[in-house]
């Protein structure tokens, strides 16, 4: 244990070249997942918005809503309707861009219609449910979020199974990376090596020292690693919802601190196997 | 002590380095193996030490064929045979008496005994001033003393010396064999290959004469050339 961290200290450059090449691997990798897990997030958004609206300009009483609402209920495919008056949306949206301008000094009177959302219970009947909502009477005009819908499903396993098979190679590539920059610290130790094999020492106590080496080398990596990806993705976080607040990034704290827990856990992980693959390979040779 | 049998030892590459080698060397012996540059000195030193295995025959240290050693018991072989090099294979970055400490921790001695047993080792070398300097500051004499008490601080009942003069002057080679001559005596069966005729001839020991891979001769108070 004291070997390893004098040998950490006494071979100060190439220790922390190590650890800067391990840092780069890491952030790669845990951006990637990142990317992943917003693009999940995206689209699983996008999916669960498979409804319809249906708007109505004028001012509803109560029993007229609840009129329109039965009416709705009873089209082919509706699972839920759920009612939005004009007031509450234009609140709603007032709230979400308050932040960039003012929108009472443009518009004075509210512009948006009464809306019913409806939830669809498969994308086949969205189409026809929103043709056979049209003739409702009443009803000024009907949205939904049109084709694209169909492949959303069918994208959605594309990104999930593409995704964690890049994830994979990923963790591969971050893996012979840290094997072969350990393994550069090994090989600058090998007469070390030779000497203590010369004088009687077992092949496992060879290897400790190099695997606590490996390990400390590979925490440190993630450390630096989630440093850097926690800072940059808040900055970049931020920036996306104030420009595009409508985007679901993920800001949860709960799922990206498994992210930064994965990462370093990967970190460790490669490290100490990269420490005992390196010495392996040096003690095989012989 | 040490038995070879019927050893012969090709090297991978197809160079044989040993043919048809007998030989039998008594506990707390003192032996010098000589020869040209080639002869097979060195090779027959690793089989000792199981850095080399033999093509054929056996290889018998303390009663047992280490020819068929498994590889984890090598470890522990190697804490019952000290080794010395011509070129020392001292630790740079490591002080004196960490190099020789070092022999001891890589085999989980206790951290108790650590230090006395180096400072006894550094003692019989006589190297005791020179503890706390690195290699570089030493001179060959010196540093061949520190690889010799590296190879002592396990208590090996077997040394053996691969050329261990041949980077030093004829007066400090001199020093060193009469080191090596008090370490045999003190209960230690010791192996010197060289080929420094001065020093052969003068220590008057059993010499083994080696030329192309066979033992062309063995004789009790020898010199370095056989035509007596
Ligand atoms: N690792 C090796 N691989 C192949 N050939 C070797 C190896 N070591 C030594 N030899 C050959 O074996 C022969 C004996 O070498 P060696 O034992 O080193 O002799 P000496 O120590 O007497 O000079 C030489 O021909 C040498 O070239
Ligand atoms: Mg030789």
């Amino acid at each position: 244990m004291v070997e390893a961290f004098t040998s950490f200290r006494r071979s100060g450059l190439m220790s922390m070249i190590t650890v800067g090449i391990i840092t780069i691997s890491l952030t790669i990798f845990g951006f990637f997942l990142l990317l992943v897990l917003n693009t999940g997030n995206i689209i699983g958004e996008i999916s669960a918005k498979m409804d319809v609206s249906v708007y109505i300009q004028k001012n509803l009483s109560d029993s007229e809503i609840a009129a329109f609402r039965s009416q709705l209920v009873s089209l082919p495919g509706v699972e839920k309707v759920t009612f939005v008056p004009k007031n509450e949306a234009w609140r709603d949206f007032k709230e979400k861009f308050a932040a960039r301008f003012s929108l009472d000094d443009v518009v004075e009177d509210n512009p948006l219609p009464n809306t019913f959302s409806l939830e669809i219970r498969s994308t086949d009947l969205v189409e026809k449910t929103a043709r056979m909502a049209k003739q409702v009477d009443g009803v000024d005009d009907v949205r939904y979020s049109g084709s694209y819908l169909e492949n959303t499903k069918i994208l959605v396993d594309a990104m999930r199974i593409g995704g964690f098979i890049f994830v994979l190679l990923l963790t591969f590539a971050t893996l012979l990376i840290v094997v072969n920059t350990i393994r550069l610290t090994v090989l600058a130790r090998e007469t070390e090596i030779s000497i203590m094999r010369l004088v009687g020492a077992t092949n496992s106590f060879i290897r400790g020292p190099f695997i606590i080496e490996g390990i400390l080398i590979g925490v440190l990596g993630g450390a630096f690693a989630i440093l850097i990806l926690k800072f940059s993705y808040d900055a970049i976080a931020a920036r996306i919802l104030s420009a595009l607040p409508f985007l679901p990034v993920v800001v949860d704290k709960k799922q990206l601190s498994t992210i930064y827990i994965m990462v370093s856990a990967l970190g460790m992980f490669l490290g100490m196997l990269g420490g005992y693959i390196s010495v392996s390979k040096l003690l095989k040779e012989k | 002590m040490i038995e070879l049998r019927n050893i012969s030892k090709n090297y991978p590459n197809g160079v044989g380095a040993l043919y048809d080698i007998n030989l039998h060397i008594g506990k707390e012996e003192f032996v010098f193996i000589v020869g040209p540059s080639g002869a097979g000195k060195t090779t027959l030193m690793k089989l000792l030490y199981r850095d080399e295995v033999p093509t054929t025959g056996s290889v018998i240290v303390d009663k047992i064929n280490i020819a068929g050693l498994e590889q984890q018991q090598v470890p522990y072989l190697r804490r019952n045979i000290g080794v010395v090099f011509q070129d020392y294979k001292l630790l740079p970055r490591k002080t004196v008496y960490e190099n020789v400490a070092f022999a001891l921790q890589v085999t989980g001695c206790p951290r108790s005994q650590i230090r006395r047993k180096t400072m006894q080792a550094l003692e019989l070398v006589s190297m005791l001033r020179s503890a706390k300097q690195f290699p570089a500051q030493l001179s060959g004499g010196e540093k061949q003393r520190a690889c010799i008490a590296r190879a002592l601080v396990n208590n090996p009942p077997i040394l053996l010396a691969d050329e261990p003069t041949g980077n030093l002057d004829p007066a400090t080679s001199w020093e060193i064999l009469q080191l090596l001559d008090k370490i045999n005596k003190r209960n230690t069966t010791l192996l010197v290959a060289t080929h420094n005729k001065s020093i052969v001839d003068g220590m008057k020991k059993r010499v083994i004469a080696m030329e192309s891979g066979r033992i062309i001769r063995d004789q009790q108070l020898g010199v370095y050339s056989g035509n007596l």
